[in-house]
């Protein structure tokens, strides 16, 4: 019963993976990472302008010790 | 009349002894004659072997700075470290020519 349901899926996905990996468009996986490197990149942004914006604090409150 | 004077000279002296300032040099002399300069890790750092007045005066300025690193890493939410490597950055950039500033390498460079 399971199996059987299954069975038209994995041979479609199988079917597809030799598809895909006949045809010359080799792109397909490269959306996937500019989306993380731009998360990545976000977040320490973000961390940056928090730390940044102490440092402003520091330089103009301290100014005899820098 | 001279017993009124040395006593006023006696005055004198010791009043020079209290204003002079804390540090027999300030941290801006010292860098103005290439002593002290900005290292990587957002301390002071001694570009020539420091005497022992300047050495006095770095090690109490890196220790405030440490306090107010760790202040300022505790708000922004980052480790300490983190804070010391921007703050290198930004002291660095700061940095007027004619100044000295320590590379990565540990050699020291005058801007």
């Amino acid at each position: 019963m399971n199996l059987n349901q299954l069975l038209p899926t994995a041979a479609l996905l199988s079917v597809l993976t030799v598809v895909s990996g006949c045809s010359p468009r080799v792109e397909v996986a490269v959306p996937n990472e500019p989306i993380t490197i731009n998360l990545n990149v976000k977040i320490e942004h973000e961390i940056l302008v928090k730390v940044d914006r102490e440092i402003d604090d520091l330089l103009s409150e301290n100014s005899d010790i820098f | 009349m001279t017993k009124l004077r040395k006593i006023l000279t006696v005055f004198a002296l010791a009043f020079s002894l209290f204003s002079v300032p804390a540090w027999a040099i300030s941290m801006d002399d010292a860098k103005a004659k290439g002593l002290i300069g900005e290292q990587v890790n957002g301390y002071l750092g001694y570009v020539k072997s420091p005497s022992s007045s300047v050495r006095a005066m770095v090690e109490a300025i890196n220790n405030k700075r440490r306090a107010a690193y760790n202040k300022g890493a505790k708000n922004a939410g980052v480790e300490r470290n983190v804070f010391e490597i921007r703050m290198g950055q930004r002291l660095q950039d700061r940095v007027p020519p004619g100044q000295y500033i320590q590379l990565q390498n540990g050699n020291w460079q005058r801007k």
